[in-house]
């Protein structure tokens, strides 16, 4: 892997990084500003089974929180996702 | 000042360039006022030892990520209306690509010079491979071509700046970063720190901290661990920090066969970041692109031998063999021999250290840095 070609915006970015990062962009990074898996659907054009696979994989990792807020389930970034995704950016 | 990170939004090196910088110039009389991005848990205004920082709170997003930043943008330059109905300003100074959308609206829409430091290029970081590496190599020409005065961190960027930008030679000037002394004049229980790491303290530690991406050459440390191990048993490498190819780095680890050696902590705070290094036996700083490398001055200041690879800033940083080691970049057998050289020679290396400290002391305090600073200013205003 020639690593050092990669950029925030390369294909070549983990498929769940890129997607971390696009869920930190859509500005879910707090509690109140989480969001359900439709919602982040139709803000990524993505499928929701693709998502659900990410979410899963980045919850373990610390990334993202899950909030069920009244009947539904939301996601947000945590700290260390935030950071993690800000370290592609400076 | 304009700047998209700031404590306790930290990344890179920007945040605390930032912290230090507006910190000196606040106690040599000029008034800060500092407009960031928000994070969560902190105010949206706060005054800290005299800097104004406001902080402002990005509404709206796109997955997108230059949609993202022309967006936040926006928002800064909403937090800057607000704040120009309450005090007035000189000049308008930004940190990086990032803000410089708003910083050079508001030099137009406030008549005021802009003074932009650049702490490294597109160009330098990741090439320009695709097209919004174009687009952000673009912007960094705008920020050159709009500003009255660039400030960069090392000669070897002002090198970058010129060639790459076209920029006039006497329109750049340089001016390091700078180091707060005193957050690293504390004493801590090396092997209490140690423990926490699952070190005792006849082992050796070799430590890392920086970002985990491609730049920073954390694979070629890591290719050197087998070789580092070979001769040092008892050899343990803390990896600190964060960044999306840390996955990539564990799996590198994990296949050299010494992965139960190499300790990944993820982010740690300033507080710890500073004990780890004061219970290290070598900092190692394998960077492939550097337009300064703030960590090795970091080190330098904790009194822990200093093991960096000759490329950019780190060579006006660190003189070879007196006040740290230089070693090859991209080049794990080096690295290994960089480590050794420090590991096998303790008197050797408390003189690097002790000619280290005083480098430091002398020639990066923020208060000269800021001092420096002020002339740029002074020379942007004509006075």
């Amino acid at each position: 892997m020639n690593s050092s070609s990669l950029t925030p915006t390369d294909s070549s970015l983990p498929e769940e990084f890129r997607f971390l990062c696009m869920l930190h962009n859509i500005g879910a990074t707090t509690p109140e500003r989480s969001l359900t898996i439709d919602e982040i659907s139709r803000w990524v054009s993505m499928d929701t089974s693709v998502i659900r696979i990410h979410l899963q994989r980045l919850i373990e990792m610390g990334y993202v929180e899950l909030t069920r807020i009244g009947e539904e389930d939301k996601y947000h970034l945590t700290h260390s996702g935030i950071r993690k995704v800000l370290t592609l950016y400076s | 000042m304009l700047t998209w990170e700031y404590p306790p939004r930290i990344v890179g090196g920007i945040a605390r360039h930032c912290e230090g910088l507006a910190k000196a110039l606040t106690k040599l009389d000029v008034e800060i006022h500092l407009i960031t991005l928000d994070f969560p848990g902190t105010p949206l205004y706060e005054e800290n030892e005299g800097v104004k920082i406001y902080r402002a709170k990005i509404e709206i997003g796109h997955p997108n990520f230059l949609t993202w930043v022309m967006i936040f943008n926006h928002f800064l330059e909403k937090k800057l209306a607000e704040v120009v109905k309450q005090a007035s300003f000189d000049l308008i100074h930004l940190h990086d690509w990032l803000v410089a959308p708003a910083g050079i609206a508001a030099k137009h829409f406030l008549n005021l010079p802009l003074v932009a430091t650049l702490h490294s290029t597109e160009h330098g970081r990741s090439g320009l491979h695709i097209p919004d590496s174009f687009t952000i190599d673009s912007w960094e020409w705008w920020t050159t071509y709009e500003a009255s005065k660039i400030i960069v961190t090392s000669n070897s960027m002002k090198h970058e700046v010129c060639g790459h930008f076209h920029v006039p030679w006497e329109k750049v000037e340089i001016i390091p970063n700078g180091i707060n002394l005193a957050k690293f004049q504390v004493s801590v229980d090396r092997n209490s720190v140690r423990a926490r790491y699952g070190i005792s303290p006849d082992e050796k530690l070799i430590l890392y901290v920086g970002r985990l991406v491609p730049q920073k050459g954390v694979e070629y440390l890591i290719q050197a661990v087998p070789m580092v191990s070979s001769r040092y048993h008892n050899a343990k490498f803390v990896i600190v920090g964060e960044g999306w190819l840390r996955d990539y780095l564990q799996s590198l680890a994990h296949s050299t066969g010494h992965g139960w050696r190499i300790i990944f902590t993820g982010f740690i705070p300033d507080n710890e970041m500073i004990a780890l290094m004061k219970s290290a036996d070598v900092l190692v700083v394998p960077s492939i692109y550097e337009p300064f490398g703030i960590v090795a001055l970091e080190g330098m200041a904790a009194g822990v031998p200093v093991v960096a690879s000759q490329v950019g800033g780190l060579s006006e940083v660190i003189e070879h063999d007196k006040t740290g080691v230089f070693v090859y970049p991209r080049n794990p057998e080096s690295v290994a021999w960089g480590i050794d050289h420090v590991l096998s020679n303790p008197g050797h290396a408390e003189w690097l250290v002790r000619n280290a400290f005083e480098k430091v002391k002398n020639v990066f305090s923020w208060e000269a840095i800021a001092s420096r600073t002020i002339e740029v200013y002074k020379q942007v205003l004509g006075g």
